[in-house]
């Protein structure tokens, strides 16, 4: 059973608080959306989660594990940064997670890649942006795991683009898997959430459950995240 | 661990591939300038390749731990002893290469400087015809240059692995503190002066072992085995430094990395 609780996560930076004593508890067969402005810290939190960063103090857990090398084995992470290799082309990229992760499958992502046409011989530094967010979607969610976390999977990439990540995404979703999605473009996303977590400045300032809060409030999630952030 | 390694070479073969070619045509360009030509070639390509190894087992650690790529390998299921373990040995199959790569300029060189002084070679026994030059020109064989090779790339291990050190505590303890690279760099400093401090008492305490050394050796005419045998305990304390530092970067990586 997948299972991921963050209790009381803190992460301190020299000059600031990035976390304040986050607590959560994610459970499978759910879409989560991170949702906050900019520096609100959802990239903080799904760094700690995927063991990028080190928390100051609280913990996680994750299917009952603690943080380790080993926990990264149930955790895809794709950050919002260009991190692939830059020299290496797109079949190489596939060929690195073949070789790296157990759970990768190989001939999924060669077939999502052929459907949206992006190309296995091109050179990762001459994909477009789009294409770029394209591909790291795509190797995020070809690993057969239990928590996908994907941070502005959408960030930079246009209208048609964005149509075929959230087709890809939708494609991933499964009852005993956790896919958190972190974004301040909540409109083009929030009618796959299930679930929404607002964090502000570090904290949680709302967890709820999309369609009843959109029921109870009459509002869609972009809506209540105006209301809850407009004045930021 | 295999994989890890693949990859360090995988990401850099390219680059190693335009030096090896670009140290090639030097080397037929110089071939053009007769014996001389070889002999300074033998000299500006030794330093070439030092100076790049150098820079390159620093610089891909130094990208792995503050570049965004990073992530591809720090994201990977595999622990930080793993990632640093193989990152060394990665940097002992390069070291090694470069050195089995310059030993085949030598023995060609050492033939063409043979050839162009008017002498007959029979290319069976080039290794022994470069020989008889080393150690007629310096005093020195073969046998010398690859117990020196050995001390050097020791040296060079221990020094990475501080360097590796040093940098992973920047991205550790030191990476939410500010003025964390200067910190680092005295930590550097500081593991070095510890190092030099243990090395002094180490070569007191072997004082007896170079004593016994002496006494079976001519002065000024000391064998290669001899050599190795001088070289023996300093070698072992790098080999020593860099299974401790490197246990100790791959902890951190571990445990306190902050990328």
């Amino acid at each position: 059973m997948s299972r991921l609780i963050i209790n009381e996560l803190t992460k301190k930076y020299y000059n600031k608080i990035a976390l304040r004593n986050v607590s959560l508890n994610f459970e499978q067969g759910k879409i989560y959306g991170l949702l906050g402005p900019n520096g609100s810290g959802k990239t903080t939190l799904m760094k700690v989660v995927a063991g990028l960063h080190k928390q100051t103090s609280g913990h996680v857990l994750i299917n009952d594990q603690v943080l380790s090398y080993k926990t990264k084995s149930y955790v895809s992470y794709m950050p919002t940064e260009n991190y692939l290799y830059s020299s290496f082309k797109v079949v190489d990229i596939l060929k690195f997670y073949k070789d790296m992760y157990k759970d990768f499958r190989y001939d999924y992502a060669l077939n999502l890649l052929n459907d949206i046409n992006v190309k296995l011989d091109y050179k990762v530094s001459n994909l477009s942006s789009g294409e770029t967010a394209k591909l790291k979607t795509v190797i995020a969610l070809s690993r057969d795991t239990d928590i996908y976390l994907l941070d502005e999977p959408l960030n930079g990439v246009d209208v048609l683009a964005r149509d075929t990540i959230m087709d890809i995404i939708a494609k991933s979703y499964g009852e005993n898997k956790i896919i958190i999605i972190s974004t301040h473009l909540v409109s083009e996303i929030e009618k796959v959430l299930d679930t929404v977590v607002f964090l502000k400045e570090g904290a949680v300032e709302l967890f709820f459950d999309a369609e009843e809060l959109r029921q109870e409030r009459q509002m869609s999630v972009e809506g209540i995240y105006k209301e809850v952030f407009g004045n930021d | 661990m295999i994989s890890l390694i693949k990859y360090e070479f995988i990401r850099k073969y390219k680059l190693v591939s335009m030096i090896l070619i670009t140290i090639l045509a030097l080397n037929l360009l110089l071939l053009t300038k007769g014996a001389g030509g070889s002999m300074l070639f033998l000299v500006v390509s030794l330093s070439a390749l030092f100076v790049f190894y150098l820079v390159d087992i620093i610089k891909m650690y130094s990208d792995d731990l503050n570049k965004k790529t990073g992530y591809m390998l720090f994201m990977t299921p595999n622990s930080g002893y793993k990632i640093i373990w193989a990152k060394l040995l990665a940097a002992i199959i390069e070291g090694a290469g470069l050195v089995l790569i310059y030993f085949i300029f030598i023995l060609i060189n050492g033939a063409y400087i043979v050839v162009s002084m008017g002498d007959q070679i029979d290319y069976s026994q080039i290794v022994r015809g470069v020989n008889q030059l080393l150690s007629g020109t310096f005093g020195f064989n073969l046998g010398h240059v690859l117990v020196l090779l050995i001390a050097v790339l020791a040296f060079l291990i221990a020094f990475i692995t501080t360097v590796y050190t040093a940098m992973t505590i920047r991205k550790s303890i030191f990476s939410e503190i500010k003025f964390g690279g200067l910190f680092s760099f005295i930590i550097f400093l500081l593991i070095n002066w510890l190092l030099s401090l243990v090395s002094d008492k180490f070569h007191d305490i072997m004082t007896p072992y170079y004593d016994s050394i002496n006494a079976v050796s001519n002065a000024g005419n000391i064998s290669a085995g001899g050599l190795a045998l001088i070289l023996l305990p300093i070698i072992s304390v790098f080999i020593i430094q860099a299974i401790v530092l490197t246990g100790f970067s791959g902890y951190l990586l571990e445990k306190k990395i902050n990328l």
